[in-house]
This record gives C-alpha cells, sequence and structure tokens, in this order.
C-alpha cells in the first residue's frame, strides 16, 4: 500500500498534532503517523501547563503569544476542559525572595503581570493552602488543559482539514531521492510525501539519524502521582519557586484536573536521563513518592486521608539547552520539531507556527534562530 | 514502620496461596502470607466469622488454614498489597496501618474476580455480579432477593444456585447462554473423578423452575430497581438474537456475570509475561506448568491468576509454587523431588478440565455489543458505550487510547470492571483482536491507599 499526501508529520502528539493542524489549516494534505496511541506517550502523561511563569527569558515572547493561542483555541472548540486559573510558586525559606524577585522584574519587562504575595494573600486566591509558605508568586495569565482531550481536539482540527491519522503506525526510516525527502518508511506499508515533519519526542533522533541528521536529544525520566477524585480543593496550578540550577535542580507541580483528581509530582533532584527508558517505561520511585507526597501535604495538610489511586512515568525530550529543536534539519523537505524538555504543552502551538511559517515561506512572528535544530553542530565547530 | 523480612511471601489466601504456604512452610521456609479479607480462605473457602464453617467448602478452608498456622505461616489478614518497588519491596497497609515485607521469593495467588460486561440497566440496584451474590448468601446467609434471577455461563452459576438454595433462596430463574449438553458429558466421561460433583451441581441447577440454555439476558428493566429481565436466544452463528427477545417480568435480583478474569494486577506490575485466552478468563500470568515460576526471577503465581481453571487446579498450583519456591532457596526435603512431578501430572490434569469447562461456554461473541450508545461502560467515570466508539472513531485505538480519550478505565477501579468490555469494543471497532487492544497497566499504588499511610510507608531510604 502506498499512501500520497503533501506532508506527513511523524508522531500524535501535542507538537505532531499541532503541526498538523496548522498544516492542514494552510490548505495541504497531511498524514499523521503515531506508532501507538496518539497523545499516548509524553503528552497525555503531562500536567499539560499553559503559562509564561519562570520560563526561559528568551523564550517570552513566543510563550505569550502561544498563552493566546491556546485560549483561542478554546474559544474555537471548547472540549479540552481548558482553564485560566492561574499559578503559585511557593517559597518555603526567605532566601527564596531573591530569585523570586528576579523572575518577576523578567517577566514584567515581558509586559507580563507576576506579583509576589504574602501568605494571607496567597490564601485568599488558594484558600486551602495552609501550610507554613512564607511568600508564593502569582501568575495569573497560566492555564492548564487535560492533555488527551487537547491533542484530540488538535487531530480533530487537522481532520477537518482533511488530515489522515494512523495510529499504530511506528515509522522506521526517513526516505529520500534526490537529496530530497520522499517520504517514510513505516511498520505498516510505505508514505511518500515531499515534506516530512517528525515530532516524535524522545523517539526523534532515532528516526533523525537515518536521514544522517544527528540531533542533541536524550529521554529523561519524570514521573507523576494522582489521586481519587474529590472535592475542588486546588484552584491554581502551585509550583516551587524555581531555585537557582535551573532544570536541573527539581521541581514541584500540583494542580486539581477537572475530573477533580489531584495530580502532582515532585522532584528534588532533578530527572535522570537513560536512552532505553523510553520503550519500557518503569514504576515511579519509592523517594519520589515519598517527596511528591510529603510536599503536597506540606501544603494541603487537609489532603492526609485522601487516597492515592495511580502513578506513572514518562520520558520527556530534553536538548542541551533546554529548548525544543525546531525547523529544517538534513534533506531538503525534512523538518523537526522535538525537544520539550517537560514543558513542551504549552510551547507545541509556536512550534507548529515556527514549522508552518517556514514551509510556506512565511516569516516567523517570533525569533526562530533559538530554536535552530543545526545550533550545537554550530556551537561545536566553533 | 512494620517490617517483615522472610523468605517467601504469599500474596493471596485462597486455595492456591494457603496451599503454597503450606507446603513451603512444610519444607523448612520462613513464610508470610497476606491477605485482603477479614479471614483466609478466599471466595472459595470463605470463612464466616459468625455461622462459623457450615458447608463442607468452608470446612476444607478451616482446616487449610489450621495447617498453615500449624506449618508457622505467619498470615495477615486484612492487608492489601499497594505496592512493589525494584529491590524486592512489597508494600500492604492493613488497619493499623502499613507493612513492607522484605522477601528472597514471592508467589501471587491473586485469585479471580467476576467478568462482567456491560447492558442496558446493568447499573440499576438489584443487578449484581453471581459472585457477589453468593458473598451475601455465604457471609450473612442473606438472599440478594425473592425473586432472584442468575444468569451468564459456566459451572459457577450452578454452584450459586446450590448455595442459594442452601439459605433456602432458590432462583426463580436461570439464564445460560451455553447449551453444549453432549460436550459436556463427552468431557465428564474422560474425567470420571469430576462426575459426582457435575451431578450435584447440575441438580441445583435443575431446581430452578425456569432454566433456559442458549439464552442472555439482554437487558434489566425497572425505574428505582430491576423488576424485569430481558432475555434473547443464541442463534446458530453463535450471536445473541435480539429480534427474538421475551420479556420476565417479577424479578428483584439479577446476578449476572461471565466467569471469571484473572486479578493479575501485581503481577503485571512485577513485570511477570501475561498471555489473553478469552476461555481462560482474558488475560493472566503465564506460569511454568513444572513449577509455577514465571518470567520473572523468584515470582511464581499460582491458582487462577495463572488463568481460570477451578479450586482443584488452584490447590495443586499452589503446593507446586510453594514446594518449588522453597526448593530455589534451598529448602528441600526427602521424596520432594517425587512429589513435585506427582503434583504436576495431577494439575496437568486438572488444567485440562477446568480450561475444556470454560472453552464448552465462553462468553458469546459480541457480547459487548449489548450495550448501547446510551449504556454506561465504565461505571466509575461514567463513559458510554457511545463515547467510547465515538473516540475510537476519531483516531484513537486499543485499551489505552479509549482511556486517555475518555477516561474509561481512568477512575477508582481502575479498568478491573469495565476491562474486558473496552477490549472487545476496541477490538470490534478497529477491526483488530481483544488481545491486541491490550489492558490497563497496572501502577502503583494497586489500590486506592491513603496519602498519609503512603508517607509513613515510604519514610527513609530503601534498602
Amino acid at each position: 500500500m502506498v499512501n500520497r499526501a503533501d506532508a506527513i508529520v511523524v508522531g500524535a502528539g501535542v507538537v505532531g498534532a499541532a503541526v498538523a493542524a496548522a498544516l492542514s489549516a494552510a490548505g495541504r494534505r497531511v498524514t499523521v503517523l503515531e506508532q501507538g496511541v496518539p497523545g499516548g506517550a509524553v503528552s497525555g502523561a503531562s500536567l499539560a501547563c499553559i503559562g509564561t511563569h519562570m520560563m526561559d527569558e528568551e523564550e517570552l515572547p513566543l510563550l505569550a503569544w502561544c498563552c493566546d493561542a491556546w485560549a483561542a483555541l478554546d474559544a474555537q472548540a471548547p472540549r479540552f476542559e481548558y482553564s485560566r486559573c492561574g499559578q503559585l510558586r511557593f517559597l518555603k525559606h526567605d532566601g527564596e525572595r531573591r530569585s523570586a524577585e528576579t523572575w518577576i522584574g523578567i517577566e514584567r519587562a515581558a509586559g507580563l503581570a507576576p506579583e509576589l504575595l504574602e501568605p494571607d494573600a496567597v490564601r485568599r486566591i488558594e484558600p486551602e493552602l495552609t501550610g507554613p509558605i512564607v511568600a508564593a508568586t502569582w501568575s495569573p495569565n497560566s492555564a492548564v488543559v487535560n492533555p488527551f482531550l487537547a491533542v484530540r481536539t488538535l487531530l480533530d482540527a487537522a481532520r477537518s482539514g482533511g488530515a489522515g491519522i494512523v495510529a499504530g503506525a511506528a515509522a522506521t526510516r526517513i526516505l529520500t531521492a534526490g537529496g530530497r525527502v520522499a517520504g517514510v518508511e513505516t511498520a505498516v506499508g510505505r508514505f511518500e510525501a515531499p515534506l516530512v515533519v517528525i515530532a516524535g519526542g524522545p523517539w526523534t533522533q532515532d528516526l533523525a539519524a537515518t536521514a544522517g541528521v544527528d540531533l542533541p536529544i536524550v529521554p529523561r525520566k519524570a514521573q507523576c502521582l494522582a489521586t481519587v477524585a474529590t472535592r475542588p480543593v486546588i484552584r491554581t496550578v502551585v509550583g516551587a519557586c524555581k531555585a537557582e540550577g535551573g532544570v536541573d535542580a527539581g521541581y514541584t507541580q500540583i494542580q486539581q484536573a477537572a475530573s477533580g483528581q489531584v495530580l502532582f509530582n515532585t522532584v528534588l533532584e532533578g530527572g535522570v536521563t537513560a536512552a532505553g527508558g523510553r520503550d519500557s517505561v518503569p514504576e515511579v520511585d519509592r523517594a519520589f513518592v515519598h517527596d511528591s507526597v510529603d510536599t503536597l501535604l506540606f501544603l494541603f495538610p487537609r489532603l492526609a486521608a485522601l487516597d492515592l489511586l495511580r502513578s506513572w512515568v514518562r520520558y520527556e525530550a530534553v536538548t542541551p539547552d533546554d529548548r525544543f529543536l525546531t525547523g529544517p534539519a538534513g534533506p531538503d523537505g525534512l523538518f523537526v520539531a522535538a525537544g520539550d524538555g517537560g514543558t513542551g504543552f504549552v510551547r507545541s502551538l509556536g512550534m507548529a507556527r515556527i514549522v508552518a511559517d517556514r514551509i510556506a515561506g512565511k516569516e516567523s512572528p517570533f525569533r526562530d534562530d533559538i530554536y535552530r535544530p543545526d545550533r550545537f553542530v554550530e556551537r561545536a565547530a566553533a | 514502620m512494620r517490617r517483615v523480612e522472610t523468605d517467601i511471601l504469599v500474596v493471596g489466601g485462597g486455595p492456591a496461596g494457603l496451599s503454597a504456604a503450606i507446603a513451603a512452610a512444610g519444607a523448612g521456609a520462613r513464610v508470610d502470607l497476606v491477605d485482603a479479607g477479614a479471614a483466609p480462605g478466599g471466595q472459595y473457602w470463605m470463612q464466616d466469622p459468625v455461622a462459623g464453617a457450615t458447608s463442607q467448602q468452608a470446612a476444607e478452608g478451616s482446616t487449610a488454614i489450621a495447617s498453615a498456622r500449624a506449618a508457622g505461616v505467619a498470615i495477615h489478614s486484612g492487608a492489601e498489597v499497594w505496592a512493589a518497588f525494584p529491590g524486592g519491596e512489597i508494600m500492604a497497609n492493613d488497619a493499623e496501618g502499613p507493612i513492607t515485607f522484605q522477601a528472597r521469593s514471592i508467589v501471587v495467588a491473586s485469585g479471580a474476580q467476576d467478568r462482567v460486561y456491560p447492558f442496558p440497566g446493568w447499573t440499576l440496584p438489584g443487578v449484581m455480579t453471581p459472585g457477589a451474590g453468593q458473598r451475601l448468601a455465604k457471609l450473612g446467609k442473606t438472599a440478594p432477593g425473592r425473586r432472584i434471577a442468575l444468569a451468564g455461563n459456566g459451572p459457577f452459576l450452578y454452584a450459586v444456585a446450590a448455595t442459594l438454595a442452601s439459605i433456602d433462596a432458590t432462583p426463580a430463574l436461570l439464564v445460560e447462554s451455553g447449551r453444549a449438553r453432549a460436550a459436556m458429558l463427552g468431557l465428564l466421561a474422560r474425567h470420571p473423578a469430576r462426575i459426582a460433583e457435575a451431578v450435584s451441581l447440575i441438580a441445583a441447577a435443575r431446581a430452578v423452575p425456569d432454566w433456559r440454555r442458549g439464552h442472555v439476558v439482554t437487558e434489566a428493566l425497572g425505574e428505582e430497581r430491576v423488576e424485569a429481565v430481558r432475555i434473547a436466544p443464541i442463534d446458530e452463528r453463535g450471536t445473541v438474537d435480539t429480534a427474538r427477545s421475551e420479556r420476565i417480568d417479577g424479578i428483584d435480583a439479577l446476578l449476572v456475570g461471565w466467569g471469571f478474569r484473572p486479578m493479575i494486577e501485581l503481577t503485571a506490575l512485577l513485570r511477570c509475561r501475561h498471555a489473553y485466552d478469552r476461555a481462560l478468563g482474558g488475560w493472566y500470568c503465564v506460569a511454568s506448568p513444572s513449577t509455577g515460576l514465571t518470567s520473572v526471577e523468584g515470582v511464581y503465581a499460582a491458582g487462577e491468576v495463572t488463568g481460570i481453571a477451578g479450586s482443584r487446579p488452584a490447590r495443586l498450583s499452589g503446593t507446586l509454587a510453594g514446594l518449588s519456591a522453597a526448593a530455589a532457596l534451598g529448602f528441600e526435603s526427602a521424596g520432594m523431588e517425587e512429589r513435585r512431578k506427582g503434583l504436576v501430572r495431577a494439575l496437568a490434569s486438572a488444567r485440562a478440565f477446568g480450561h475444556a469447562l470454560g472453552r464448552l461456554a465462553p462468553p458469546p461473541d459480541g457480547i459487548a455489543d449489548l450495550a448501547r450508545d446510551d449504556t454506561i461502560v465504565c461505571r466509575c467515570e461514567e463513559v458510554t458505550r457511545g463515547e467510547i466508539v465515538a473516540a475510537l472513531a476519531e483516531g484513537t485505538r486499543a485499551v489505552a487510547g479509549a482511556k486517555m480519550w475518555t477516561r474509561a478505565g481512568m477512575g477508582r477501579c481502575q479498568g478491573r470492571i469495565c476491562g474486558s468490555a473496552v477490549a472487545e469494543i476496541a477490538a470490534a471497532e478497529t477491526g483488530t483482536s481483544p488481545a491486541a487492544a491490550g489492558f490497563n497497566p497496572p501502577r502503583i499504588p494497586l489500590r486506592p491507599v491513603p496519602l498519609d499511610v503512603i508517607l509513613e510507608a515510604t519514610r527513609g531510604s530503601a534498602p
């Protein structure tokens, strides 16, 4: 069976779905290839926070655009539990104030409106956060979405533009002819198209390598816990103030889904990277379970008797500078959009925009040079 | 926090688990047994704490429990296993809080639960599983209703009819999908030792005034609770002929189930290999027929978790697994090898009978199609069949995909109840097999556990 399309998107996670929706909207006939279940790997396991708070300074204009784009998508197709609930980042020690103030300064300079709140003010926003915090930052523009339904909504948009979605089609090789991309070989047959976008998360580098493209993507273990559904307790996204040390210094994220389940995680020492882990997803670590429950109950002690229901592990795609690799790579017609660094949900619409603009020969509304897939090759050469 | 170091941890206190514990302790190993029930015995050897052993089955169970205690088995009742962390720590919790076991080997004898498929009206009060009805009758001597309909397939229905008869609650109606009388007689001819048992079970079925073979219940009807059932025959091609359905009024309890599904949550968490056979209850843990060893070193499985076959293979496979686990740790006694060889032969024969029985009356094809678009399939999250079908039509697939897009299987029971049906719906809608549709992989915790218990259980560093 030969399937022909204008463009193939490899990967039906949130990035691939967003790219497929953007290319479909531009009038291209798209085929989406997914090795497993659409949204079933990294995206589905995400806590899917849409926000600009304590993120990469250079990316702020894109992130702000993404926040608006998600709100616009919700206005158009309100079926993915989008909630602009705002985000709190708690401070456990006075020593963290300087870090918090630095972040607030950076974001205010970019036209955003975060602020530092004392405990009383925090409790007006999050009444059951009764733990002994010293303060918290507040970023009102943050939102959460249901990750599964968000991917489904984007794929639905792609399909209504004529896209076909093939689940269970593991891509094994990029096909080229005369120095140009010709299609993708998969476990279920050959798919042909003059444009291929690899949005395969932590599997991207393997497929890109078949076209001679070397991408510095490493899979990193990320873990999460969920309680049984309970009454509305947590209104916002609650996280820890980002400390010195960047992404490797650990993080906390706590929120309550529309289902009533409390979703939470605390990683104190940063995630562990492991090349093989992504294909044989292991259990959560004992210490991770302890630290996560400990932090949740430190902040929300009244939840002590609530039942834990489930845990899960995913492997997110990490790059050396924690930014996506997005843009053309290798042979003509080949693009990549991968390297979520654990915050791919918010950035997916922006990455899709960059890819769609580049394919259409349009100028991007924000700088795309910081995402160039070959940026590390150049640095190494220099 | 309580911490127990032991040679062999047996999970499950039914016939398989007790047999494993007795055998391993008899060989000289230190054995701990955890069981979720208030008293060991499981569903088959269920002990009534008030009335005591009032049946032959219960008496057998109480003998086994006494043997286990006499052999030195430490029995932890009311304790549910909820985690297995790398490094061999198994965590359970009971009324007093967490207990952590560090065992050299583990025998999983987690048993089975009723297998159910959704149909219109199945969420009405008064509709329950045959297993639940039997439990009511065995434990509280309580009849589930005054005019009881018993429905589904398999010899367990007859056993439930017998239990109900023993408390003067003989069902008014027995609706059985199977009609393979000749095949049943042929099977009994090959296993003459089982004839007496079969005769007594068939007598219990015969005592039911209205016995419909080759029929299924297609709908439970009623306003506040079940008041009537609709039944339909199965045609020559094995499919349910709803055009020839019939309404039977005056029913106030419907016990409906399709045999059992192995409870593979712990073996799956331990990453043992599993296989699928609809006639054996669906997914089961693969265990060596000569030792009970699973694909994971030091992990043995016995009884119904290795494929539905009944209590006799459960006892034999339990003894075999207990002996093998003990022997692998160096606890060998004289004559053990001969005993094991005998067990392997007896188990093969007993399993062959149990499996053949399962193959005589599998759930009819398309049983999951009894559910209409507006019928709830996932009860925890209230997901309808229509929502699952729509998600599959939009591009998701398999049990995992249906779960992510609709929440079917994401609630409190984690798909234990709806899993078989979701797999069959996914398979039918996407042109694949239920085996290819997979199952919801269990994760920590296996059962909901309070956060403060987890905090205490995971305190300190792992060994």
